[in-house]
């Protein structure tokens, strides 16, 4: 079996390191850049490197920005005394999707992880215990995902920042807006029933 | 090529005890034959295999069989691929080999990787793919992949009697636990989610005991995690224990025709409240490094006669013991789920005394009326006449399975 050009591999290697891409979608994706037009590939290059240089991590709360601080950080009409904790940059971007959240934000970076080796001093903890007082915050309402990992951050969060006086919540869990209850899974429904609200 | 034979295998065991199951019942003409059991299969509302198909699995390389409602065994000389046909079926139900080895092994030689294919009738028909290569894991349901166990788990369900129940009885807890786990996995929806979310709390509370310097703010947020769902799992196993409880001493009478008194308890590890608990076992935790207490120490103890069935029991009662066990598994899942579990008997009367046998059979015949399919392999080459009609034989030979002359 003769082997791909090396320039070729090079990039398939290269693709394959890419979240969600396989070595079969690296070698596809490469041998369809291979034979696309070479200013089109010029422009696909220079975005990728214009993106990568132009966005940075907002030095307040950790979002993704082109300027610092971010603009909702920049944004005086947002209500400074919420403070709404998440674990990726990328979660910012669904809860204002939502369009009901109108506080800050602050990207934890992921979430605690024995097995990962990830502990409180590489998440941004230290950094948010930072801002509470300075900015008056008054709720803390933690976005953490549902998962062991997520949830234990959550309890270590609460009782870490317990001796800043801040009120803390976090997101209810239950019933997906719109479905009926047949799509629940059943962790899911007894968690709704538990944080179940009187009419 | 040879294939892998289940330890224990006797030879030239006698069989005559099965005439008391199968037996033909009174009620069937000689004229009925095939069209009989065609129509038996078109209104049958209990869940069977109707098909199993596999490629390179064990020493098959293709066999495509199709399989009525009623009891079929599995005849031939040992080495020649009866059990890995009760195999596969239990692959189907569960997605792992009863003889507790991993997927590799169940590759035919020199082959890729295996395919277990298989029809399910019931109230509804199911189609379940299965392909295992050491790189590549593929689980179909209806055409459609299977990404959470959990929604898969319960379209086909199994109960195996193997020559390794012993261990039940006589292994450490662990395989009683799994027990437990396995029978409310199939009973109790979301019982699964959450023994694996503990485990996963569980895994990373130990990974966090044994860092160096032991982080004590985290290690409370993932003990709150185990105390939650490790509440959940303890509650889920106290409810179910007390039920079966009763359907093995059943069982277990009518295997031995004796009087002793079987109870199966369960014992926690945690005693009290498991938040307390695990505080207060802190400071040992401290010294091993690892989680002490929990769900994964729990223990179901059997006791005969008010003494340890592990400690003080005979040979043949350890092993009427663990019959009893599987038959009160499937007896739960019976009634739980109103369709008789498909029984997988591999081997396992041959290591029981006469009298036991014959308390043994009237259970499976049971079983068997109820509407339920019952698989099992057997050595011998006379198979007495006295069996009937009913029961469905398939000669296997070196890796291929055909009907066997009546």
């Amino acid at each position: 079996m003769t082997q791909l050009p090396a320039p070729i591999a090079l990039l398939t290697a290269a693709l394959s390191r890419l979240p969600g891409i396989g070595p079969r979608s690296a070698e596809r994706l490469a041998l369809h850049v291979v034979q696309l037009d070479p200013t089109q590939v010029r422009t696909l290059a220079e975005a990728l490197i214009q993106a990568r240089e132009r966005i940075v991590r907002c030095e307040r709360c950790g979002a993704l920005t082109e300027s610092q601080p971010c603009p909702i950080c920049g944004d005086d009409r947002r209500d400074a005394t919420l403070l709404c904790v998440v674990e990726r940059a990328l979660d910012i971007l669904s809860l204002e999707k939502s369009g009901t959240f109108k506080g800050r934000y602050h990207v934890l970076g992921g979430k605690l992880s024995p097995l990962n080796g990830v502990g409180p001093d590489d998440l941004r903890i230290a950094a948010l215990e930072a801002r509470l007082q300075p900015e008056g915050v008054q709720e803390v309402i933690l976005a953490l995902g549902s998962d062991v990992e997520g949830d234990a951050t959550s309890h270590y969060l609460a009782k870490r920042l317990a001796p800043a006086g801040v009120r803390m919540t976090r997101l209810a869990q239950g019933l997906p807006a719109g479905s009926g209850l047949e799509f629940a899974d059943e962790l899911t429904l007894s968690r709704a029933l538990e944080g179940r609200r009187a009419l | 090529m040879p294939v892998q034979a289940g330890p224990g295998k006797v030879e030239n065991r006698r069989i005559f005890f099965l005439s008391a199951v199968f037996e033909a019942p009174a009620r069937k003409t000689a004229a009925s034959g095939k069209s009989s059991v065609r129509a038996k299969v078109r209104h049958c509302r209990w869940v069977h295999l109707a098909q199993l198909r596999l490629r390179d699995f064990r020493n098959y390389r293709q066999a495509d069989l199709a399989f009525v409602p009623g009891a079929h065994v599995f005849l031939g000389h040992n080495a020649q691929g009866k059990t890995n046909l009760l195999e596969a079926i239990y692959l189907l139900a569960t997605l792992r080999s009863f003889r507790g080895v991993g997927g590799a092994q169940m590759i035919r030689h020199e082959a890729k990787g295996y395919f277990v294919g298989g029809t399910v009738m019931g109230p509804s028909t199911h189609e379940i793919k299965a392909y295992w290569a050491p790189r590549e894991r593929r689980l179909q349901l209806d055409g459609r992949a299977i990404r959470k166990l959990a929604d898969y788990f319960g379209v086909l369900r199994a109960v195996v009697f193997c020559t390794e129940d012993l261990l039940l009885i006589k292994g450490a807890a662990r395989g009683r636990r799994r027990f437990l786990d396995l029978l409310l996995a199939q009973t109790q929806p979301g019982y699964l989610t959450l023994l694996l979310r503990y485990t996963q709390a569980l895994k990373s509370r130990n990974a966090l005991l044994k860092s160096p310097r032991v982080d004590e703010a985290q290690l409370d947020g993932f003990s709150q995690e185990l105390v939650t769902v490790g509440d959940a799992l303890m509650a889920a196993r106290q409810m179910i224990v007390p039920r079966i409880s009763p359907l093995v001493r059943l069982a277990f009478r009518r295997i031995a025709h004796e009087t002793d008194e079987l109870k199966l308890e369960y014992a926690p590890s945690v005693k009290g409240d498991f938040a307390v608990a695990l505080g207060n076992a802190r400071a040992r935790e401290r010294a091993v490094r690892t989680t002490l207490i929990g769900p994964h120490r729990d223990e179901l103890t059997l006791l005969v006669n008010e003494q340890s069935a592990t400690l003080y029991t005979s040979e043949g009662q350890k092993r009427t013991l663990a019959l009893a066990l599987k038959l009160a598994q499937a007896e739960y899942l019976s009634g739980i789920h109103g369709s008789p579990p498909i029984l997988l008997i591999d081997d396992v009367m041959g290591e029981l005394d006469a009298r036991r046998r014959a308390g043994f059979l009237p259970l499976l015949q049971h079983s068997r009326r109820a509407g339920g399919q019952v698989f099992m392999t057997c050595t011998e080459e006379n198979w007495p006449a006295e069996l009937g009609a009913e029961l469905h034989r398939w000669r296997v030979d070196a890796g291929t399975v055909s009907p066997a002359p009546k």
